[in-house]
């Protein structure tokens, strides 16, 4: 599971260069909106040169390809379908336009979800096979839904708590959409743990600047790992299912979530 | 040398000014840059140079930018002989790199600079120090006035040595406090419109990074503080105005905040974001010896505790007050960097001057750590290299080389790769650093390097560290 997913344009020689120096655990390639229609081809055979030649084990890239109405969309998979990618980032999905995909690949989707017929149809989106996550698309879902984007959210609060239900229920990761305001620190940090409460697993961001919040957002609190600790080496000792801790009660839903908590830090470097 | 009395030094015009001196007689000639890109009064003087046809001029601007079109026009005249300055950058430096001169360009250091001149080592006939604020006997400060340009730090020494001391304002009150110009050293005031634009006076530079590899390395730069543990109460620290430098002063004022430190000084040329740390109670004092913006230049007259110094009270090596012998931490730029740590400042991988050192081989020199930030790759060339273009700094005075991809520490400082053992900072040989860059540019070739020497980079301490050769 990654914490962050970092949109970078694909035709950016100097972002795709630092990809890995972002921290960001997911990078997402644009092929669509940060690609003007002249640069289509040109980014694709950038991106399949960088990473025909650089390897990068410990992020995860997908590539958001152009939409299948686009007359990019085939050939955004094809030529990279063979690259050392986790996956593709689907723009405008629909059940009919994940199918689309899945008949050209066989690596993981993570679906965009920004219309109105797509939040209504999220457990259809959810349940197709090889969806890893579904991510929240907020610009193009109320500008559909002729709203405006508040940085308080509350136009999406519905569709946020779904698409959290909807992940949730299906096992797979709930990826917020990204917040826009590139120097806003205060802004960002706050939409990040509104996200993170509301019980999204991970953010997106547009802004290299962004990743280090979600990161902390995120990530365990050294408190949470602290505490998981203690319920993990009393739950070795303990013989019976259930037992107390700090005079609350500890059982095995408690525990997983202990454990949960351990493989994140120790998989984010923080133990 | 006996000075004007304190009356009858104003001039109205420089045509009057040169029926009282021989202008062939005044070849040995200096200017300050402390008005930067926006100064006037260094073309209005040196257009006379032009006009009345002066050859042989020797010429001594504590820095040289792209507005200074006079200097171009004498050299394109072959009326310069020799140029002595600490930066140079623009039209002149190319025409210098491609042309060179009949004598030769000597590039020395803020501090190495006033040394020279209070030594007598640079001989200066007539020191010409454009004043935003003077009295009519000659008291004179930088802050005040309408084309202020903050601390008058360069040309003190000049106004202290040299022959003839001339000061072009635009603004003549009738009493200057605790000048930073004495009037007793003051030969002539000339008057004029305007010394400046106030546009180019401030620095363009001087804004916090949002640039994202900037970013990263400036977050590596503060942690490795953290953990090399120079962020402690009393500690001194300077930090420049490049935007990678001014995100390094706000992690730094930060770490600070929340462990409630405050710092003793902060030295050089001061921002707006030095100013507001002295305010806000963190900092006792700031040493300024340039401003790099208006709240800078503001803040000298409202801060008692900030205090214009000059060149040599900055970084002079021999001047027993030199406030840099007790700084602790300095952030530093490079343009290219060598597996000896030496830095170049100085030309572009071509040989190009582009500018030089200023205070950056002084504050290495002294300062306890001095930190190098920089991009490993800038414009598709790695910044890493076997040896720099042009040594602007020796390596043995650079401590750490921090890029968005790793830290390199200098094997001699064994008591910091101590403390670095267990980092959790990539901490790798700057040879490991070159290799990265590689990777995504390969191994640039190298420019080839012409025979014919044009100048030369003399360090504080007078020792020539390199030369500069003609393209």
């Amino acid at each position: 599971m990654s914490r962050s997913y970092l949109f970078i344009p694909g035709n950016t020689p100097s972002m795709l260069q630092n990809l890995d120096v972002f921290e960001s655990d997911a990078i997402i390639i644009d092929f669509e909106d940060s690609v003007l229609t002249y640069d289509k081809d040109a980014a694709r055979i950038l991106v399949k040169e960088f990473l025909t030649k650089f390897n990068f084990k410990e992020i995860e890239i997908f590539i958001r390809i152009n939409d299948s109405e686009s007359p990019f969309f085939k050939e955004d998979v094809l030529l990279t379908n063979d690259l050392n990618i986790t996956g593709y980032v689907l723009p405008k999905a629909l059940p009919s336009s994940i199918d689309q995909l899945l008949k050209i690949t066989d690596k993981q989707i993570i679906p965009i979800i920004e219309s109105p017929m797509a939040v209504l149809r999220l457990e259809e989106i959810a349940r197709k096979d090889q969806i890893k996550g579904l991510l929240l698309g907020a610009e193009d879902l109320t500008k559909e839904l002729n709203i405006n984007r508040t940085l308080e959210g509350t136009e999406i609060l519905f569709t946020r708590s779904k698409i959290v239900l909807t992940c949730n229920a299906y096992k797979i990761e709930s990826i917020d959409t990204p917040y826009t305001s590139k120097d806003d620190e205060q802004g960002i940090y706050k939409d990040s743990l509104n996200a993170s409460n509301l019980g999204f697993t991970s953010k997106s961001c547009i802004h290299p600047n962004h990743v280090d919040v979600i990161n902390e957002v995120f990530s365990p609190s050294q408190e949470d790992i602290k505490q998981s600790l203690r319920i993990i080496k009393k739950a070795e000792t303990n013989t019976k299912g259930a037992f107390s801790l700090d005079g609350k009660m500890v059982d095995a839903p408690i525990i997983e979530k202990a454990k949960r908590v351990i493989v994140q830090a120790k998989k984010y470097n923080l133990l | 040398m006996t000075k004007q009395a304190n009356t009858n030094k104003i001039i109205k015009t420089f045509d009057d000014f040169y029926n009282i001196i021989d202008i062939h007689q005044y070849k040995n000639i200096s200017f300050h840059h402390h008005l930067r890109n926006g100064d006037y009064v260094l073309n209005m003087v040196l257009n006379h140079y032009l006009e009345k046809k002066v050859n042989n001029i020797n010429l001594y601007p504590s820095a040289i930018f792209p507005s200074y079109s006079s200097i171009l026009h004498l050299l394109e005249n072959n009326q310069i002989d020799n140029i002595t300055t600490n930066y140079c950058n623009g039209p002149v430096a190319e025409f210098i790199s491609n042309n060179g001169l009949s004598g030769k360009l000597t590039m020395q250091t803020h501090g190495g600079r006033a040394r020279s001149i209070i030594e007598g080592r640079s001989k200066i006939d007539i020191a010409y120090i454009a004043v935003p604020t003077c009295d009519p006997s000659g008291n004179a400060v930088g802050y005040l006035g309408n084309n202020r340009c903050g601390a008058l730090g360069y040309p003190i020494a000049d106004s202290l040595h040299a022959s003839k001391v001339v000061l072009i304002t635009d603004n003549i009150v009738d009493y200057v406090d605790s000048p930073e110009i004495k009037s007793e050293n003051v030969d002539y005031i000339i008057t004029i419109d305007s010394i400046g634009d106030k546009q180019g006076i401030i620095s363009g530079t001087t804004q916090v990074t949002k640039n994202p590899i900037g970013v990263k390395i400036a977050k590596n730069t503060a942690k490795l503080m953290d953990e090399l543990e120079l962020i402690k109460p009393g500690f001194s620290f300077q930090s420049g105005a490049g935007g990678i430098s001014l995100k390094v002063t706000d992690y730094v004022k930060e770490t600070m905040k929340r462990q409630n430190i405050k710092a003793s000084f902060f030295s050089g040329g001061i921002t707006k974001y030095h100013v507001d740390m002295l305010e806000e109670g963190l900092v006792e004092k700031l040493y300024d010896v340039q401003c790099f913006d208006l709240e800078a230049v503001d803040s000298i007259s409202r801060n008692t505790n900030h205090i214009p110094i000059s060149a040599s009270q900055y970084a002079n090596p021999n001047d027993p007050l030199m406030v840099i012998k007790d700084l602790d931490i300095v952030i530093l730029g490079a343009t290219e960097i060598d597996y000896d740590f030496n830095v170049n400042v100085t030309t572009d991988s071509h040989g190009t001057i582009i500018g030089g050192s200023g205070g950056h081989s002084d504050t290495a020199s002294e300062a306890k750590v001095t930190i190098i930030v920089s991009p490993l790759i800038k414009g598709r060339i790695p910044t890493v290299k076997k040896r720099v273009t042009t040594i602007t700094t020796l390596g043995k005075n650079i401590d750490c080389f921090v890029t968005e991809r790793g830290i390199a520490i200098n094997p001699n400082r064994k008591d910091l790769l101590k403390k670095l053992l267990n980092s959790k900072l990539k901490i790798v040989p700057i040879e490991e650093l070159a290799h990265i860059a590689h990777k995504y540019t390969n191994i640039p070739k190298e420019a080839k390097k012409r025979d014919k020497i044009i100048g030369e980079v003399e360090d504080r301490t007078l020792e020539i560290i390199d030369y500069l050769y003609l393209k």
